[in-house]
Order: C-alpha cells, then structure tokens, then sequence
C-alpha cells in the first residue's frame, strides 16, 4: 500500500469512527434523517402519496419563519413552485426507473417495443407525390414499402410503389423509368455505380399480383454491380399519376460482407432464468448486437431479448436471456418460441456502421416446457441499477427536503 | 446507550464532530460528484467540434442552460455513426464516476443521444476527470469502468429521431451525408428507440411550420413533423396535430398513445406541443423556437 492510499484510508477509518460516535449522540431529531437511497425508498414507496399530498398543499410564507414581505412571500411561493416540480419529476423518475429495472434491460416486455414486435414487416410509408421541382402534385398521394433497409451479401430487397387519391382510392400509374445508385460520401472519392431496375405490375418477378395498381420491384446488390461498395444505395423511381409526373425514392444500406452466420439454437434453464443460445460462426470479431421476440405457445408475442457484446471470431453462442421474474409475472404458456432474429456487427464511428447477419424469420427455436415456478421471482440487481436508484432517490429527497423546508416544515 | 456515555463532554464531542465532518469533507472532495448540462446540437452544426465551451449553435454562451453547461459539438454534417464518438466521448467526459449529466438536444442531436444510448448505453465505459482537451475527450480517472453513463434525463427540442420528410424529398442539399441519415425510413430503423435503459426523453415539439406545411404530414416546425418531435412509434409519414385541427389526430401530450392508437416509443413523454403554432426549428443563434423551451427547462430544473 503507498504512503498516499494508507493515509486516504485512515482518514476514512477516523472519520467514520467519529461520525459513529457523534450520530450515536444526536438528539432524536437529528436522528430521524435517513441515508438519501432509504429515505427516497421511504418517499417513493407507500409513504410517497402522503408526501405529494403534503407537497402540493403548502402554503408559503405561514410556516414557523413567517411573516414575509410581499415580495418575499412572492419569491417563496416561486422557489416552492419550482421545487414542488422538480420534486413531482425527481419521484416520478425513480419510481419508474425502480419499476422498469425490475427485469435487465436486456430482457424485456415486448409491450415496451411496440415498433419491434415485427421488424420483418416491410417499412411502409404514404406521402404527396413530389413534381420534378420537389413541389407535391395536387391530390396524388404514393404509398411506397421497401423491405429492409440495412443489407449484406447476397441479400434482396423488395420495392412497391402505388398512387392514390388523397380518399385512398387506387390511381393508375406508370413507372417510367427507375434505378439504383450509388450515394457518394463526400468525404470519399469513389465511382458512382448504377443500375437500371425494373418496377412491373404483371405477376411476375417480384410482383405479386398482376393489375392491382401495385408496382414491385427487387434490388439484390451483389448481383446488379455493388458487390464492392459499402454505403448508401438510392433508388429512385420516376412515375406518372393522376396527370402529375413525380419521384418514388428509397435508400438501402449495403455492406457487403457477412461477419457471421447462424448455427441452430439451444435453450437452458439457469440460475432462474431461461437462456436461449444461438449458436454461430463468427467470422468477424467484434461487437454484436442481436435481438429476438419471444411468444407463447398461443403465438402471443410476449418478450423482446437483445444482447449487445464483443464477441470473439469461431464458433460461438450468443446469449439471450429471459429473464426470470419477466416469466414469473406475465406467467405465459409454454412451450415458449423464439423468433425473428437479427443480428449485426456494429462497427464503431464508421459509415456503414453495421454489417447484418442473415435475418432468421419465424419460428427459429422452441424451448422446453418449464413449470413457471421453477422460474425465480428476484427482482434484477446490478451496480448499474443501484447506482441509479441512489442518485435517483437523493433527488428526490433533496427535493422534497427544499419543499418542505418552504412550507416551513 | 449507556448514560455514562451521553453524560461525556459536549463541546468536546461537538469539536470531534466537526474534526469529522472535515475530514470526510476532504476525502469527498476528492471523488466530489458534479451534475454537468450537456447540449447535443443538431444540422448544420457550426459550433467547434471538440470545444465543450463554444455555443455558437445555440446562443449566447452567457445565457442560463442548466448547471454546468457544455456543448458537444459536433459537425451536423457527416453521418450519426461516424460522428457519434463525439457525443461518447462528452458523456465519458461528464458522466462517469460520481458525475451526473443532464442532456439537452436538438433536431438530429435527437438521432445522436438516442444511437448513444440504444447501442452504446450498457457497454463498459472508463470514468474520466471532467476535464476535456481540444479534442473533447478526457483522461481516465482511476482505471475503472462503469456500465453506461449517470444521466438524469433528456429534453429534446424538434427531434428528429424519427427523421424528416424534407430529407426523404431531397429538400434539403443533397451534398450532406446526414441527410440521408435523416430519411424517415433509415432514422427509424438506425437503432431501438425504445432502448434507452429507462431513462426519459422529454419530447418538445413546435408546430409553427406554414412554409413547409405542404411538405410533411400533419403539423411540423418547419424541419421535423409532429410524428418526429413527439416520438411516435412506427414508420414516418404519420399525420399528428394539435387538438384544434379536427381533421388529424392529436399529439398527445405526456406518455400515452396518440389520438389513432399509435405509441409513443418507450419512455418519451411529450412535454410541450405547441398548441399556438408560434414555434419553430430553429435556435437563431439565441437559443430560439423550440429550443427556447428546452432552455428554460434546463435552466431551471438541470441543476
């Protein structure tokens, strides 16, 4: 131990002594102050409605320390104002911070990601056809989808196009012309790439229905000449309805190399928690971020699992856990499923900043049935969570010691 | 306790107490825990990248944004991802160790903060010395890691997390990388919006947008939709309004769904719609449009 460590630890060991002996003799006013993480506990628990109550019907400038003058009853009552919402907003955010923490953030309820529960569904949008000169065409409206927006290897996507009326009837359309590109970073010198695409409404192809108002067509980069670029890839569709000519525009992108594929599923039930293993061949080492839904056995979608980790190149597993008070508490039926995952490396201050593994669509593993009460009911506890919780609960019982102060408490 | 014990002498014990209260004074100042304001600008940034102290994209540095205030510039122009070390590089800065931030952003500073926080939230960061060097980082300060950063919470002035029409119609230059970054599709599927490992987004959102009223569905600010600054779950194009337009669903203020049914993301709570449409994107260099509510907001209760 150095000279500076031992004296920085004797301090401690001397101060604490001290203050042991000198809070063992505090009056017992003093004495009912409790440390900042238990008194919060105290004013977010059952206690934290009468003490709102108390806030809010605090009259300044009537308390032990009054009279006031007018200007400093008027300055107190915006002291205590402001306090009083600081305070509503300290409680509000660690008791929900306290409850949410109650499974890891890694494993959570679907219900809290209302926009991942289908992350294969195509990405729709409908918007005012815009004219050549980017002003909308009067009453022509384009409902466009595309089906992915990041990709790699030899991956397709899947473009549709349509008009409508601003009432949502179909318009006829024409897509004269379309093409993907390249979209050069500024900061990169490269050649543009380009490729003609084809939109149809015939049945064929990409298409799925012949007439329907409904033009489609499918990009598959490493196959129309961008299987060594890595950016931005735009297509732009030229179309004509309702008499207006006007631009479908889609951006994709594209890497072109797979870090690692997938190889199967296990699941186990350990330490309380069920861990689905997804097994793969990393060939790339780095950061892997991958997310996966789970339903019930009546296909009830039910929870959503992320890992998010550095990961080593080989064969390895990554480990996606269900947390166990998440099964305790929604109590679903099993056998549970595993399903719609995506997975990709994250490459840290780049552009593309991700390389996607293959998507696994549907059901891709189905667990064992587990009696729920083999399931443990502990809440999660992490450094993490503590830390919160303390900082969170000081501010609010700072700010509810500022409140009551002002009310002459 | 025993009696012998209480009946010792006072003022003997009062000057230990003290001796005490000094001591451990001295040792927490030397792990003293500081609450810092950060501010995450959005296009066009023109502030210094790197310089935590030039707030040349809001205002006047002078004027009241939170306790503590720093500016994470950085350049509003290239990518989110290739530019979001900055915003790291600020939050390892300042909230670490016994540091707690307060975050403000604005426009694509929204996309910023939320990346941040959806990939980078719970990965293991070193504790820093708050003292950043031209480059806006900031040296280890005891070799220790933490996972993810101490924030408070995060006001968001015109976000632009769910991206902007006027990037989808090539409104804007089309020489900027972070435009494309700003696609609606592209900003929405950039990361889980919904994983900000349970802290708040206050969402602020102005409707003071004539100009480009024809541009983007229901009520914008003139760069960003409701849809936009109020953290509506989905895909763009949504139209959202204030309560007056009987013909668009409302934005609703606070955390529940919007008139229609659709979510917000998890844990973004509209703070403020401007029912008065007298808001809109920009700062003006002084802190201005929906910024200014931000502001306020930050001055008082970042403290």
């Amino acid at each position: 131990m150095s000279r500076g460590t031992a004296l920085l630890a004797g301090g401690c060991v001397l101060a604490v002594l001290l203050l042991a002996w000198g809070l063992a003799e505090q009056d017992p006013v003093t004495e009912s102050g409790a440390s900042p993480s238990g008194s919060a506990r105290a004013a977010t628990s059952g206690a934290a409605t009468g003490a709102q109550a108390a806030v809010a019907a605090g009259v300044p400038g009537t308390g032990p320390g009054a009279p006031y003058s007018a200007e400093g009853a008027q300055s107190r009552q915006a002291q205590l104002t402001l306090w009083q919402g600081r305070y509503e907003r300290a409680e509000q955010i660690y008791s929900s911070y306290r409850d949410a923490t109650r499974y890891p953030h890694e494993s959570r309820p679907i219900s809290e990601h209302p926009d991942q529960v289908r992350p294969f569904a195509p990405v729709q949008e409908e918007t005012p056809m815009r004219k050549a000169n980017g002003e909308p065409a009067k009453g022509v409206r384009l409902r466009t989808s595309q089906e992915r927006v990041f990709v790699t290897g030899a991956e397709t996507v899947r473009f549709t196009v349509q008009a409508v009326d601003a009432g949502g009837k179909v318009l006829p359309l024409v897509v004269t012309r379309a093409s993907a590109q390249s979209v050069a970073e500024t900061t990169v010198l490269s050649p543009i790439i380009q490729s003609a695409v084809n939109f149809r409404d015939d049945g064929s192809g990409a298409d799925t229905q012949s007439g329907d108002g409904i033009y489609s067509a499918q990009l598959q980069p490493a196959q129309q000449g961008f299987a060594a670029f890595a950016g931005t890839i735009r297509m732009l569709a030229q179309v004509s309805a309702g008499g207006e000519q006007g631009v479908a525009h889609f951006d994709v992108v594209y890497t072109p190399a797979v870090p690692a594929t997938w190889a199967g599923t296990r699941d186990a039930l350990e330490a309380g928690s069920l861990n689905f293993y997804l097994k793969a061949n990393v060939l790339q080492a780095g950061r892997y971020v991958v997310s996966a839904r789970v339903d019930d056995a009546n296909g009830t979608p039910f929870a959503l699992l992320q890992f998010n980790d550095e990961v080593a190149a080989g064969q390895r597993e990554f480990k996606l856990t269900l947390f166990g008070a998440l099964v305790r508490d929604k109590n679903p039926a099993f056998p549970l499923r595993l399903r719609d995952v995506e997975g990709f490396l994250l490459l840290a201050d780049k552009f593309p900043d991700r390389a996607m593994m293959a998507r696994q669509v549907g059901d891709v593993h189905r667990s064992a049935r587990y009696a729920v009460d083999s399931f443990s009911p502990n809440e999660w506890s992490s450094e993490e969570r503590e830390r919160y919780l303390a900082e969170y609960g000081k501010d609010a019982q700072t700010a509810l010691e500022q409140v009551n102060r002002l009310q002459g408490r | 306790m025993q009696a012998g014990f209480r009946t010792g002498s006072v003022g003997q014990k009062r000057g230990l107490w003290w001796v005490a209260a000094f001591i451990l004074a001295g040792l927490a100042g030397a792990v003293s825990a500081t609450n810092y304001s950060l501010w995450i600008n959005g296009r066009n940034g023109n502030g210094t990248p790197g310089n935590h102290a030039d707030f040349t994209y809001w205002g006047p540095s002078g004027t009241a944004a939170g306790v503590n205030k720093k500016s994470v510039n950085w350049d509003g122009f290239n990518r989110i991802s290739n530019q979001n070390y900055r915003i790291r590089d600020a939050l390892d800065c300042y909230c670490t160790g016994t540091n707690w931030c307060y975050i403000a952003a604005h426009s694509a500073g929204n996309l910023q903060i939320g990346y941040a926080m959806s990939l980078y939230g719970g990965t293991a960061r070193y504790k820093k010395t708050p003292t950043a060097n031209a480059a806006g980082t900031c040296s280890n300060s005891d070799g220790t890691t933490q996972t993810g950063w101490n924030i408070k919470w995060v006001d968001v002035a015109a976000g632009a997390g769910g991206g902007s029409e006027l990037a989808n119609l090539g409104s804007w230059a089309v020489s900027d990388p972070l435009t494309s970054d700003l696609k609606t599709a592209t900003a929405r599927a950039m990361y889980d919006h919904n994983q900000t490992r349970a802290k708040w987004f206050y969402m602020y959102a102005g409707s003071n947008g004539a100009a480009q009223s024809g541009l983007m569905p229901g009520q914008d600010d003139q760069a960003v939709a409701y849809h936009s600054a109020g953290g509506v779950s989905g895909s763009g194009g949504a139209a959202y309004c204030n309560p007056s337009d009987w013909f668009c669903n409302d934005l609703t203020l606070g955390t529940a769904a919007n008139e229609g049914g659709k979510a917000k993301w998890s844990y973004h709570n509209v703070k403020f719609r401007d029912d008065n449409e007298s808001l809109n994107h920009y700062t003006n260099g002084n802190w201005g449009g929906v910024v200014s509510k931000v502001r306020a907001d930050m001055a008082a209760n970042a403290n």
